[in-house]
């Protein structure tokens, strides 16, 4: 077992190695084989594992596996280890398979692109950080991850690196997940002053002698780098721009993958918000407030990719409130099931991309379910997912999701309201894209553009995927019935035990509920954009301009720094280095200038300075003797 | 020559006194004159003087000796050159960078005064003990002994130095070199 | 001995030697220069002979000796280098070799 989960680790890293070196001797169809069989073999690998790990009894599922003593120092000693245990076989599984589907359809939507090998390298290298930080066996290595997940995020947004905007919008994500790690790198610092260790056993069994104002601050710490990476309040601006990147990009790092690692971490970090309950109390309200903010501005974004990103912050929120409430097992259901029908929409939108000549805008689309069926009844099953209709994935997960807020009280009550709202918003933002998109009569641009695929390589690699996501959205989510069938609560149980679990009541309440609101929300959507039987509002500034976010952190901290910046290379940088630079030059001249002057050329100048030192001399040797 | 000592240390001071003033007179004449043939006649003087000197302090092979090779020959062959110059060999007086004189003549004075003050004050005593010596010291037979013996090396390097002195000599002052470059 | 004590022969040395070089640093003719130098090696010379009398050996002596053949070799090879100045119409003025004016 433990071998196989190294081998899952090192998989991908070793293709990503191997495409960089081999350079321009690979094809760039042999460097997208590789790629994507590596994350194969990943996959398999985690399999494997997992296999393992379910032949043992559940108490003894935690294993530790230390390659070496990376970092020794006095009485700190960090090694590079891993950890299986459920929760990072449920995370490798899912990182590795669907990353698989991911990096295969990139085969078909990347092929013809020039610089296809470094996308496969930089894809094997993001599958490699994800399964480190979800493998990581302690805060260290998890951060590590972390890191390097950022890094291959910006490499990869930015992957058409001759468009400023994607340029931009790379950086804009990196620089905002940076501010998540400092924040995550002073937690650790606390936890190293406090425990002496990184390692998960000890830093996790020892919360009760952090005290109040360290357990605060530690948690503060994690969750400022769990809202960054996952594009929560009040660090989300990133991720709608981060769209610029490649479709499948956006499918894997921004969807399936790397904005779900601040979850992971709350669920994995679980010991230490549970000794700062007020900080998982404000997580779980930042998740609330970002899902109502991500759905409401998703109901005027035209690009349907938008669409789609302001969706998956929504979800993520979902995922936040459920893990800030203490339903850690109902959060990672619902990551799964998002992976899977998140994935999908991308992959279909990517279809729809790539038929329509990389056209992203819905307002020129329609009537494409006449043009492509197939997608079409793919994108409606991820749709249908997604605002959580049964019998599909996302109704079991959402509804196991929300139910227990009921459990916690008031506070968790009023995020309850806020999740049911959200669902309304669910159904009427995704129907709209579906309707804008599929229904109708194809536009004029849809009819001078289209151009339908082929059944080659390509054409298989982008159908195929879709297809295996399609039925995992469809039927991921019978995997976890309510409080019948729990197969994933029970496996999760000895890593993050849940808080809060709801009663019967609260769940067919919660159900039905949310029900009734998701298919209210897709019969407004019907009503204004299918039917047009009736006039969409007037779309407010507030959204359209997202609330306004970018404007106040351009105000907040983009203008006073380029302010600095200036003022410091006008009145610091030039006069004093500059200035003190060219002085230095000047004033050596000068003194070689004047020094010149001694060669006059003349033997009897030579002849006085001789005359001359002797005299100093002899008083020299007569004071001294 | 034996100066006879019963004539007592009156004559002996008086002959110091006029060769000692002779002697520096010569000296700041030589450096005074701007006609280049007064200032070697006055080295000439110069060099007669030390000769008397030389005399009082019992060496009287090395009196001889300037006289002859110093006075004789050396001198002799400044009033040549000096004659074959004619009137390019007028010498004015320094120009040059001004503060060069002052300095030179601060140089040299400070070193006078040094030299004097060390020889007098503080020599404390060693400079005054004289040795007793005997009426051959400075003779030519003793000269001639220590050449030989004690000075051998000296003596041979010298006459070496004399020899490729005379070779240049020759050299620089002959013919057959490249017709003269005018500057 | 009768007369001077050396103290007042090595005093008209010391004068000797700076005036020499005095000669040497202050005029622009190169044969005034050569009969400075020419004083500057006399007044060594008597220091040596008045060292010599103190001591009551001659090797002050041999040494003036050879000082002084010595000064006959410098002033034939420093003769040469004015006639040869000379015959090639330099100006026989020591302000005037400048050439190694930094």
């Amino acid at each position: 077992m433990i071998p196989a989960a190294w081998i899952c680790l090192f998989a991908p890293l070793g293709a990503a190695i191997a495409i960089t070196l081999a350079g321009n001797r690979l094809s760039r169809r042999a460097a997208g084989y590789l790629a994507t069989t590596s994350v194969l073999v990943s996959f398999v690998a985690a399999v494997v594992s997992f296999a393992f790990l379910l032949g043992d009894p559940p108490d003894n599922r935690e294993q530790y596996s230390t390659l070496w003593h990376w970092l020794t120092a006095g009485p700190y000693q960090f090694d590079l280890r891993i950890l299986v245990d459920p929760l990072s076989t449920f995370m490798m599984l899912i990182v590795a398979g669907v990353g698989f589907l991911i990096v295969w359809y990139s085969i078909g939507y990347m092929d013809g692109d020039d610089e296809e090998r470094r996308y496969f390298a930089y894809m094997a290298l993001f599958v490699f950080s994800m399964l480190l930080l979800v493998q990581g066996g302690n805060l260290l290595m998890l951060l590590a991850g972390w890191g390097l997940v950022g890094l291959s995020s910006y490499l990869l947004i930015g992957f058409w690196h001759e468009r400023p905007t994607a340029i931009a919008a790379a950086k804009k994500a990196f620089v905002m997940n940076a501010i998540g790690d400092a924040t995550m790198a002073l937690a650790l610092f606390i936890l190293i002053q406090r425990d002496g260790t990184l390692n998960f056993e000890v830093v996790f069994s020892r919360t009760g002698s952090l005290g109040t104002w360290a357990a605060n601050l530690v948690a503060l710490g994690l969750l400022g780098g769990a809202v960054a990476k996952s594009a929560q309040l009040p660090l989300q601006t990133w991720l709608p721009d981060a769209m610029e990147g490649p479709t499948p990009v956006s499918a894997l790092i921004h969807a399936a993958t790397m904005v779900t690692a601040g979850v992971y971490l709350i669920v994995r970090t679980n010991a230490l918000f549970e000794a700062a309950p007020h900080v998982q109390e404000l997580a779980a309200g930042l998740g609330a407030a970002t899902l109502l903010m991500a759905g409401l501005i998703a109901l005027v974004q035209t690009d349907i990719k938008r669409v789609i990103a302001y969706s998956t912050m929504s979800q993520i929120g979902y995922m936040f409130l459920a893990a800030g409430l203490g339903a850690y097992a109902d959060a990672m259901f619902h990551l799964m099931t998002h992976a899977f029908f998140k994935a999908l929409l991308f992959m279909a939108a990517g279809i729809v991309i790539h038929a329509l000549a990389d056209e992203q805008d819905l307002r020129k689309m329609g009537g494409l379910r006449q043009y492509l069926p197939k997608t079409y009844w793919a994108f409606l099953v991820g749709a249908l997912a997604l605002t959580g209709i049964p019998p599909l994935s996302g109704f079991f997960s959402k509804d196991a999701l929300l139910a227990p807020a009921l459990a916690h009280g008031w506070y968790g009550q009023l995020l309850w309201v806020a999740g049911m709202v959200g669902v309304f918003l669910t159904g009427l933002y995704t129907f709209r894209m579906l309707f804008l998109a599929f229904w109708g009569e194809p536009s004029p641009f849809v009819q001078e553009h289209f151009h339908a695929l082929k059944r080659d390589v390509v054409g298989v690699s982008l159908a195929v995927p879709v297809g295996v996501l399609t039925v995992l959205a469809a039927f991921a989510g019978w995997i976890q019935v309510y409080n019948f069938w729990t197969p994933i609560s029970n496996w999760l149980d000895p890593v993050a035990p849940p808080l809060v679990t709801a009663s019967g009541l609260q769940e067919a309440a919660t159900s039905v509920i949310a029900v009734a609101l998701a298919l209210t929300g897709i019969g407004v959507a019907w009503w204004i954009y299918a039917a047009r039987r009736g006039e969409a509002p007037r779309t407010l500034p507030l959204l359209q301009h997202k609330f306004y976010f970018d404007e106040l952190y351009d105000a907040l901290f983009y203008r006073p720094a380029v302010f600095l910046a200036t003022g410091l290379y006008r009145w610091v940088e030039r006069p004093l280095v500059f200035g003190s630079l060219r002085e230095l030059a000047a004033a050596v001249r000068e003194l070689g200038f004047e020094t010149r002057s001694i060669q006059t050329g003349l033997v009897r100048t030579y002849v006085l300075a001789i005359a001359a030192s002797l005299a100093v001399i002899t008083i020299v040797f007569v004071v001294v003797r | 020559m034996i100066l006879a000592a019963d004539a007592g240390n009156v004559l002996v001071w008086v002959v110091w006194v006029v060769a000692a003033c002779a002697c520096l007179g010569s000296g700041i004449a030589v450096i005074s004159f701007s006609n280049p043939f007064f200032s070697a006649l006055s080295l000439i003087g110069n060099l007669a003087s030390l000769a008397v000197l030389y005399l009082l302090l019992s060496a009287e092979f090395v009196a001889a000796a300037q006289v002859l090779v110093y006075a004789g020959a050396v001198m002799v062959m400044f009033l040549f050159v000096i004659a074959y110059l004619g009137g390019r060999a007028d010498a004015p007086w320094a120009g040059g960078p001004s503060w060069q004189a002052f300095a030179a003549g601060a140089a040299s004075g400070a070193l006078l005064v040094e030299v004097l003050v060390v020889i007098s004050l503080k020599s404390s005593g060693r400079l005054t003990h004289e040795a007793n010596i005997d009426s051959s010291f400075g003779s030519p037979a003793r000269i001639g002994r220590l050449f030989l013996t004690d000075h051998l090396l000296a003596f041979e390097i010298t006459s070496i130095v004399l020899l490729v002195a005379a070779v240049g000599g020759v050299i620089l002052g002959s013919h057959s070199r490249n017709p003269s470059v005018d500057r | 001995m009768n007369g001077p004590n050396v103290v007042w022969y090595l005093a008209v040395a010391t004068f000797l030697f700076c005036t020499g070089a005095l000669g040497v640093l202050i005029r622009r003719s190169p044969l005034i220069v050569l009969l400075s130098l020419e004083i500057m090696l006399n007044g060594a010379n008597l220091a040596l002979i008045a060292f010599a009398r103190q001591q009551g050996h001659e090797d002050g002596q041999i040494f003036a000796l050879a000082v002084m053949a010595v000064a006959a070799s410098e002033v034939v090879v420093g003769l040469g280098l004015i006639v040869a100045m000379a015959r090639r119409r330099l100006d026989l003025d020591v302000d005037k070799l400048r050439t190694l004016r930094g």
